[in-house]
């Protein structure tokens, strides 16, 4: 069967619009910044993903994927990844979060401002995790924390993490998820109502509620935070539901949410582009919110 | 041009559902330049009597046929699906989902093959969604299992003549039914909307090892939001040809859209 005559451009315009313009929207995307630098035009708020992952070196092709990674980001549009990299077994070990660290800043200068790092740690080897952090934020310039499942948020033994990230001015991004069955092979997964504590303990944290997308029952985890201003939530995940972005708008607050991908590239641009907000308000999850949290960091 | 072969109207039992009217989905359609939309009831996947959601649809349908295209869910389990398939078809039905997990009945059961015959001789493709939610997000109150890949390679093999439309999936890119010398009949075209076009680019290996001719666009809206989907078709690496056979040709051929 042939198909039919072509309608009106308008309703074909999808696939002849160049990529990357339009996979953030004519008022974000990174190749319209680059566009913006006339005296007359001001520049937009870089397109920050502000969660992705670098591939652990075990992996043979770690190489290529993670040039890979930068490739999608051309493709979409997305100026900055911010990066960990988690030990394939866990709980990590010291040596096991201090080699992916490394790693990790390596990979930040292989591609020289568009990786940035988080330090991956588990909060169980105590003043090593702590001291990692330091090192990797004050030494290799790092962004941020990125904590996985090893401990809930909430377990003492995270504090002195939460403490020195107070203390040098960066966010924490807290695995999450609320899937209402047990998961067995994560029984200490946080979800969004321990962050919500956590943030009520520690009020001047920066805490970063990881993958609404990719963590079950997001409506629930929005609602958990709804009374936790201190905590902002990243919009990554695999799931391609509907309305997510909005609810979190109205509950939360545009100024609250943190767009981001975690690996899944076309679904975490996707959502944003397809959510029914202004320009102005997706140019602030794309990448102000994330701006103006980076720049909280001691230096 | 651009069908959408995973789209679906009505409510659905665990989460309100936008833009899940005639109108309205037809109003999504045209914001995203999205013609045509081959459309099934979400009711129907947790009523108990599933004719119900299909009489629902129709009359949401109903003067839209330029750009709705409705499927009937049908439950091969249920009393009466005979009767049920032949009143979708004087409906104007064109073909049909099967949720075998949700309705309990697996694909190569008798009945679940008697059918898919009935509707092959009516000439509707048989459309099957892997799953209607992430497993995550479910309800406490169900645990609906993903459908295998196994399960459906199964059934395509049993059924050569019949016309399948894979929806919701992933991973085929891994196994028999993402490959052209598995000895599997070329009668499916599996549904881009849980598969990437970049980075792990599922779609894109699908097309150097199945062939763009064997891909369709979906959405899965208004479940979901129609835009990576169609940011995947956007960033897709294939020539304007191959692109516009997911978009469009490949499942229009098969629904004989001229």
């Amino acid at each position: 069967m042939t198909e039919p005559p072509r309608e009106p451009a308008s309703r074909r315009s999808f696939l002849r619009r160049s990529t990357a313009l339009a996979a953030l929207g004519a008022a974000t995307g990174r190749h319209v910044v680059a566009a913006h630098t006339t005296e007359e035009a001001p520049a937009k708020p870089k397109v920050i993903d502000c969660h992705a992952h670098l591939h652990h070196r075990s992996r043979p092709s770690w190489g290529a994927d993670d040039a890979a990674l930068i490739d999608a980001a051309d493709r979409l549009g997305i100026d900055v990844l911010c990066c960990s990299m988690l030990t394939p077994k866990r709980p990590a070990t010291a040596e096991g979060f201090r080699e992916c660290n490394r790693w990790t800043a390596e990979g930040a200068k292989r591609f020289p401002g568009r990786v940035l790092g988080y330090a991956y740690v588990n909060p169980g080897c105590g003043a090593e995790a702590v001291d990692e952090v330091r090192r990797c934020v004050l030494g290799y310039g790092f962004i941020g924390v990125k904590l996985y499942n090893e401990y809930f948020c909430t377990d003492p033994v995270v504090f002195p993490i939460i403490e020195a990230a107070i203390e040098l001015g960066v966010p924490v991004l807290h695995h999450a998820g609320r899937i209402h069955y047990p998961l067995a092979d994560q029984p200490r997964i946080s979800d969004g109502g321990r962050i919500a504590e956590l943030a009520a303990r520690y009020p001047k944290a920066r805490l970063i509620c990881a993958h609404v997308c990719g963590g079950g029952d997001w409506e629930w985890t929005i609602k958990a935070l709804r009374h936790a201003p201190s905590v902002y939530l990243d919009t990554s995940g695999s799931v391609l539901d509907d309305a997510v972005i909005e609810m979190a708008a109205k509950v939360l607050g545009v100024d609250r949410l943190l767009f981001g991908c975690d690996m899944s590239m076309t679904h975490g641009v996707g959502r944003i582009r397809g959510a029914d907000l202004p320009d102005d308000a997706k140019a602030q999850i794309l990448g102000g919110n994330m701006a103006r949290l980076l720049a909280g960091r001691v230096r | 041009m651009i069908l959408d072969v995973n789209a679906y109207l009505g409510p659905f039992a665990f989460r309100p559902l936008r833009n899940n009217t005639g109108p309205s989905l037809v109003a999504l359609m045209d914001a995203k330049g999205i013609d045509r939309a081959v459309v099934s009831s979400a009711a129907a996947i947790t009523y108990r009597n599933a004719q119900a959601g299909n009489e629902e649809l129709a009359a949401e349908v109903r003067g839209r046929a330029d750009r709705l295209i409705p499927f009937a869910v049908v439950n091969p389990a249920y009393a009466g699906w005979r009767d049920d398939l032949e009143a979708c078809r004087q409906l104007g039905f064109r073909g049909l989902r099967l949720y075998p997990k949700w309705h309990r009945y697996a694909l190569t059961d008798p009945a679940c093959l008697e059918l898919v015959d009935a509707a092959t001789e009516m000439g509707m493709p048989i459309s099957i969604p892997m799953r209607v939610e992430d497993v995550r997000n479910r309800s406490w109150l169900i645990d609906v299992p993903e459908v295998p890949l196994a399960e459906v390679a199964a059934l395509v093999a049993a059924r050569p003549d019949a016309r399948f439309l894979l929806l919701n999936g992933a991973g085929y890119a891994n196994g028999p039914l993402g490959r052209k010398d598995s000895g599997l009949p070329a009668n499916y075209l599996i549904e881009i909307s849980r598969m990437d076009s970049v980075l792990t680019d599922e779609i894109g290996r699908l097309v150097a090892g199945l062939g763009a001719d064997r891909l369709a666009f979906g959405t899965g809206m208004p479940f979901h939001y129609p835009d990576p989907s169609l940011l995947k078709l956007e960033t897709l690496r294939v020539d304007e040809a191959d692109r516009r056979r997911i978009a469009w040709g490949n499942a229009a051929a098969w629904l004989g859209l001229g």
